[in-house]
Parts: C-alpha cells; structure tokens; sequence
C-alpha cells in the first residue's frame, strides 16, 4: 500500500515551542552582535572627529602666508596648533628649514634625504609627524611624542582577496556557532521549564489521589447500604460513578502533559502487538453484556510474529482509547462494527482501527491535524492521547473518515 | 488457617484513609487488621505483629515505600501490596521487580482491594477453596472432572435408544454417562483456564501462557490440535462445537 506522507500527523507541539525559543536565542545573539559593531564603528568615528584628527600639512601650509618680513602663520591657525598641541616646520627642497612653529628644541634645523625619507613613514627623533610637499617645499607638522601610534600599513591585493574569503567562512563559522549554542541553551532552558511542569501536575494529581480515594470508597459503601432510601443510594452511585470519571481525567492529564513534553519514560520492552490487540478486543467482547459490539481482527501470518520495542500499557492504552472512541460516537443504536487489521510491511508494521459508526466530524478531524489551542469544542482528548502515543513510540498515525461510512485510524510503527 | 483470621498490616500516613481501607477490610470479614502511620511504627508492628499480609503506602512521612519494603523484606516474607498514588510508581511497580505481590493505584473501589488482598493470600498461603461445584464443569451433555482430569459424555445413540424405549431418565442418566475420556496434562490446563474464564473469551495467548508458561512464542498452530482433541472429547459433534467455541482472530470461549 502506497501511503502520501503529507497526510500522517506529527506532533510539532514541542518542536514548536522549541522553535520559537531557539529563533529568539539566535535573533537575540545576532542582533547583539550587529548592535555591537554599529556603536563600536560608529562611537570609533566620533571620537576620531573630535579628538584625534591632527591639522594636516595642507591646512597649515595654506595658512601660512609669505610676507615681506617672510613667512607669518594666520592668528587662528596658531590658535588651532597650540590648542591641539602641535608643531610645525617648512623645510625647502634641500631639507633646510624655512619656517617653523613651537618646533621641540632639540630638533634639529636642516634635514638630510635619508633623514626626510625615514620620517615621511615613522617618527622624527620620537614625534609622530606628517608631511606634505607643498609645490618645492614640505610642509611638516608634528606632534608630542608618546600621543600617537603609527605604523604604516600595507597590504598585496592579492591577500584582501585572500581575506575577503576567509572572512565569508568565519561568519559562516561564527553563525554555526550561534545557532549551536542557542539549540543548546534554549534545550535547555526548555528542558527544565517542561520538568518543571510535569512535576508540578504530577503533584497535583497525587494529591487529589487520596482525597479521592475516600469520595469514591465512602460514596460506593453507601450506594451499597440498604439502610439508605433508594434516592440516596443513587445519588451515591452518582458520586462514585463521577469518581471514577476524575480518577480517568487525573491519568489523562498525568499521561497528557508527560507525553507532550516527550518526559513520559517510555517503558520499552519486546511487545507483541497481536498479542496486546487480542487481549483488549476480547476485554471489550467480554464487558459487552448486550451484544451490540462486534469487533473483528484479523492479522496477517507476519504481523502475528511482529515484535516491537514499545511500552506495552500505552499500547494498550491505544487500543482501548480507539475501541472507546468508536463506542462512544457510533452514531446509531444499531451493532457496532469494529474491524481492526494489523499486518507488515517491509520494515513497518501497521495497523488499522475501522468501524461503521458516524465518523469524525470535519472539527474533529480538523483539531487532530493541527495543534491549535482548544478553547472549546468537540472533546477529543482520547484521540489526542491515542497520537501522543504513536508518536512518542516514533510511529505515525492518521485519521479519518472511510467513504462507505464510520471512521478509520492508520498507525504505522517501525518493528524491531 | 481460614483466610479471614489472616492478619494484614495497613500502613499508611494518611488517617482518614486508614480508617476507611480497615472499614472495608472488617467488613469483607477480615477481623485482624493492625495500622501503622510511618516507617517506624511499620517495621515495629511488623516486628511484634508478624502480619501475614502487608498494604503499603508509596509515600510516607519518614521515608518511601520502595526502601521500606527492603527492610521490612529481610523480616518477614509476609506478601505485600502497594498503594500507590502516582502513576510514575506504577510503571516501577508494574513489573514488580522489587518482589512485591500486587499493588493499587489510588483512588480504588473497595471491591478492588478486597479482591486483590484475597487472590494474593490465597496464592501465597495456598489456600484452596475446593467446591466440588466448582472443579466439576457440567456443560449438559458432558461433564469435565476437574478433580480426576476426566470427561463423561452422553453418547447420543444411547440416549437416543433410551427415550425410543421409553424408559425413566435417571436409568437414562446413569447409563448415558457412559463415555470417559482422560484429559492429558495440557488439555486439562487449557480447559482449566478456560472453565476459570466460562463463557468469557480467553485469547489465545492467555491460553498458550497457561499451558506453556514462559515463552509461549510460537505455540498457537499447537494450541489448535490441542483444541481438536478436547472438541472430539468434550463435543457431541467436533466440527460443530456447542461448548468450546472459537471466537475467530482472538481465542476460544467455552459456554
């Protein structure tokens, strides 16, 4: 049998949150990060502008006016230099001083080519200096020594090629490294909060346990009592009857929240699947005191000998949800017809839950394929368990309505 | 020792909850019922009481059931039944691993402890309640001792012969008993857990654990010759079965 995967239900429940958690960490981190660079760029360029920049040669050059009496620097560019601390000097083009500013003592007046060639790149005598050649003149400016670092820079083309690639492959390996740990963190964090929910509701359900235990043990005593009037003693069996339908919704909700969060210690042993399937048909056959319910199984030759590595109760518990859910919704007053297949295919083995009944409603179907958040509407937890089981055993399982009437549900598990 | 004057140790922390599991002991007829609230007073009354049954609370003020049930296991074999109120016990519980003999999940219907504190002292003090009614399986026209492991059937050309005569039915009776056939040891084991389970169905698997016990892997195209066998002891017509009847795809159901 050809089977459309798109059709079977996961259970993205976890994933989900999972998801959302491990987008946020991922979103978080990067923005982080891109945040970090831009008030690193930026606060770098704005402090530059307003503390570092130094006059350049240009500047001063042009501010340097040839007199009669020689050269005399503008008012406000001596204003600029001294404020920023800085000197300068005029030398022509045999390196002989022309001109010059708060120009350190210990310099010297006239410089040679090798002298002017080393300090066009680093220092002179220890004091960061920058020149420009103005026409046949340069133009030096100078600063204190110890307030600059220079280095000239230099780079073959070849290797900003170089870099520009391994560049790509170190944000890829930074990203890969985000996205890792925030899985890690975010599993985590999630790991505990689901913990933690579990406990809490697995508390509760103790607690009400024994409470309970006396509702229902003193309520089915005086439903027994023939002391009491009729009407009492109903009115016990009421109370004993509800009793017992919270004692079933306390499991649900133990079971519920510990397959959801995927806690549930799946107590894996080698089941029979054909073997489980008979008890709970012939447990059902034989609580059927009017007759009404017909169920027929038929398992192949291979399915038969099919073993799984499951836990045998939530099987059980499977089987007995589908037969349940087929009772409670036949439809029709008439016999009930349940027809369950099991048999094996390559690697799976599978089984199929039919009967004649009404068949699942469109809502129904509709809240068992997606996971929305049910306010209201039609009760389907049964069925909601019957899929955290499959799926937490790592099967698969489908719903749906057979075309000459009632309903079907497909399980596929992978055998052992 | 009559099954009533066993005497059953009932620990628990809770008192309302005491109370009420010992009302519906002495009213089952249990005369003997001892408490205790915690570990401590447990293991004391085990020591001056030496119960013969022990009901144990999973969670305890001073401790938990699990490592009580150890200590209390170097003492006494007494058998002991759980009380548990969480569903994680019951998967630890249920394989019964520890070596306790039953456990109940709370909240419980009193019928499901009495009958469970029962079955577990009858298994453990082998205590038989032989009601010839109930090891004699009279399916009308044959009858199953289950005592001797032997089946009587009428034979119907005989009973045919005897109502053609026109003769009384107690001659009829008497000489229509007249066909004995011996069950082997796995046809009585089958009809045992048959008869034990009358007109339930008992799927097949049940009945291969009751005949081979362990590993019962394999057995079924066994278990079906075993049925022929029975049905041409047991069956006016073995091909028509009136009495083990086959419920196909799950088991036989005798009726």
């Amino acid at each position: 049998m050809k089977k459309e995967r798109d059709h079977f239900y996961r259970l993205p429940k976890v994933a989900r949150t999972f998801q959302y958690g491990f987008y946020m960490t991922v979103g978080i981190v990067l923005l982080v990060v891109v945040l970090n660079l831009v008030i690193c760029i930026v606060s770098m360029f704005v402090y530059v502008k307003k503390n570092v920049t130094n006059i350049g040669g240009g500047e001063v050059r042009e501010a340097l006016l040839v007199t009669e009496d020689g050269y005399a620097l503008t008012y406000e560019m001596s204003q600029k230099l001294a404020e920023k601390e800085q000197w300068a000097m005029l030398l022509d083009g045999e390196g002989h001083e022309l001109w010059s500013y708060q120009k350190p003592a210990e310099l010297a007046d006239s410089y040679s080519r090798t002298d002017i060639a080393r300090m066009t790149r680093w220092y002179l005598d220890g004091y960061p200096v920058w020149l420009r050649v103005w026409e046949d003149e340069i133009m030096v400016v100078g600063m204190e020594k110890d307030t600059v670092w220079k280095y000239p820079v230099e780079f073959s083309i070849s290797w900003i090629d170089y870099l520009k690639q391994v560049g790509l492959y170190f944000l890829l390996i930074n990203i890969a490294w985000i996205v890792l740990l925030a899985a890690l963190f975010t599993r985590r964090f999630m790991r505990n909060r689901e913990r933690a929910r579990i406990e809490w509701i697995a508390g509760i359900s103790h607690d009400i346990r024994t409470p309970l235990s006396m509702v229902m043990g003193y309520a089915d005593t005086l439903e027994k009592n023939g002391e009491l009037s009729e009407e009492a003693r109903q009115q016990a069996a009421v109370i004993r009857h509800q009793s017992v339908v919270m004692k079933e919704l306390i499991a649900d909700l133990n079971l519920t929240s510990q397959l959801e969060y995927s806690m549930q210690p799946l107590r894996r042993e080698h089941v029979r699947p054909a073997q489980t399937l008979r008890s709970v048909a012939a447990a059902f056959l034989n609580d059927d005191s009017e007759g009404n319910l017909q169920i027929e199984v038929e398992i192949d030759g291979k399915a038969e000998q099919t073993a799984l590595s499951a836990d045998e109760q939530l099987l059980q518990r499977t089987f007995r949800n589908l037969i349940l859910n087929s009772i409670k919704h036949s439809g029709h007053s008439e016999a009930l017809e349940i027809r369950i297949r099991m048999w094996e295919e390559r690697r799976h083995l599978w089984i199929c839950f039919e009967d004649n009944g009404a068949g699942y409603s469109e809502e129904v179907l509709r809240r068992l394929r997606n996971q929305k958040k049910k306010d209201a509407g039609p009760n389907i937890r049964g069925l909601e368990i019957v899929k955290k089981i499959v799926t937490a055993h790592g099967g698969r399982v489908r719903f749906g309505n057979r075309e000459e009437g009632g309903s079907f549900c497909e399980m596929r598990f992978v055998r052992s | 020792m009559d099954l009533y004057e066993h005497k059953i140790l009932l620990v628990d922390d809770e008192p309302a909850l005491r109370r009420m599991v010992g009302g519906f002991l002495t009213k089952a007829g249990f005369q003997n019922v001892v408490y205790a609230g915690n570990c401590l007073e447990a293991e004391a009354a085990c020591r001056r009481e030496a119960p013969h049954l022990i009901l144990l609370d999973v969670m305890l003020p001073d401790g938990d059931g699990f490592s009580l049930f150890d200590r209390l296991h170097r003492e006494t074999e007494a058998p002991v039944i759980f009380l548990s109120a969480r569903d994680e016990d019951e998967s630890r519980l249920r394989g019964l691993g520890l070596g306790a003999d039953d456990y109940i999940t709370k909240p419980f219907l009193p019928e499901e402890l009495i009958l469970r504190v029962t079955a577990v002292l009858k298994r453990v003090y082998r205590i038989r309640e032989e009601k010839q009614e109930e090891r004699v399986i009279d399916l009308g026209d044959s009858v199953i001792d289950l005592g001797s492991g032997v089946v009587r059937r009428r034979h119907t050309a005989d009973s045919a012969n005897a109502e053609a005569d026109g003769n009384g039915s107690e001659e009829r009776d008497a000489a229509a008993l007249n066909i004995e056939a011996t069950l082997t040891a796995k046809e009585y084991a089958i009809i045992e857990k048959l008869s034990e389970n009358r007109g339930r169905i008992v799927t097949i698997d049940a009945l291969c654990d009751a005949v081979w016990r362990e590993g019962n892997f394999g057995y079924e195209n066994t278990l079906i010759v075993h049925i022929r066998r029975l049905r041409e002891k047991l069956e006016e017509d073995p091909s028509h079965p009136k009495h083990l009847l086959t419920v196909r795809g799950l088991g036989y159901k005798l009726v």
